[in-house]
């Protein structure tokens, strides 16, 4: 009886592994109302989904829905070859 | 007809005059037949995020063409063989934004 509890307790608590339940956003940060607009030139937004050595951020860990994730990934190399973006970070 | 944005990167030694004249020519390859420019933005000499042609700078431009294919397919290739041009990037729109970006040069 007393091991199954323990189970249940590491499984939903503050473990390193799993989901924890705080600060986590589920809904995509681009869709919805207020968000923002994608473009190639809106060059603060493209950097927060791109990691240090320049390379696109999965969507896994940005949360962002699938067809915005397509058109992000579309915009990030739209201003890579316009030199406003690397292609290789450090 | 279409909507196109044009940008294009040109060298930063340009003095002013010869600016202006790159501009003119393009102006007048675009504006024939019919096409013309629709709204002109200046992001002015911006720090290139990797060496192009062995230039670390450059001057960016960026153009709002309303026009056709074959218009846009004579710009390019004029564009591909001068070398005051280093870059360049055109992309079909469906409208034109009215605000400018966030990329024009505050000055």
């Amino acid at each position: 009886m007393k091991r199954k509890k323990d189970k249940k307790k590491s499984k939903s608590g503050n473990s390193l592994f799993g989901k924890s339940n705080t600060g986590y956003n589920k809904t995509c940060p681009l869709s919805g109302k207020n968000a923002p607009e994608i473009n190639y030139k809106n060059l603060k937004l493209l950097k927060k989904y791109v990691s240090e050595t320049a390379k696109i951020l999965p969507s896994r860990i940005t949360n962002v829905s699938l067809g915005k994730q397509k058109k992000l990934a579309l915009e990030i190399k739209k201003a890579r070859a316009l030199a406003l973006l690397p292609y290789v970070g450090n | 007809m279409a909507l196109y944005e044009h940008t294009f990167i040109a060298t930063p030694e340009l003095s002013a005059n010869e600016l202006d004249s790159l501009n003119e020519k393009i102006a007048s390859i675009l504006e024939k037949n019919g096409s013309k420019i629709i709204k002109k933005e200046d992001w002015g000499i911006r720090t290139l995020a990797y060496p192009i042609k062995k230039n670390t700078k450059g001057n960016y431009n960026n153009l709002y063409i309303d026009g056709n294919n074959k218009i846009i397919k004579e710009l390019e290739q004029f564009e591909r063989y001068d070398e005051r041009i280093i870059k360049f990037l055109s992309i079909k729109i469906k409208k034109v934004p009215e605000e400018n970006s966030e990329l024009v040069k505050n000055s």
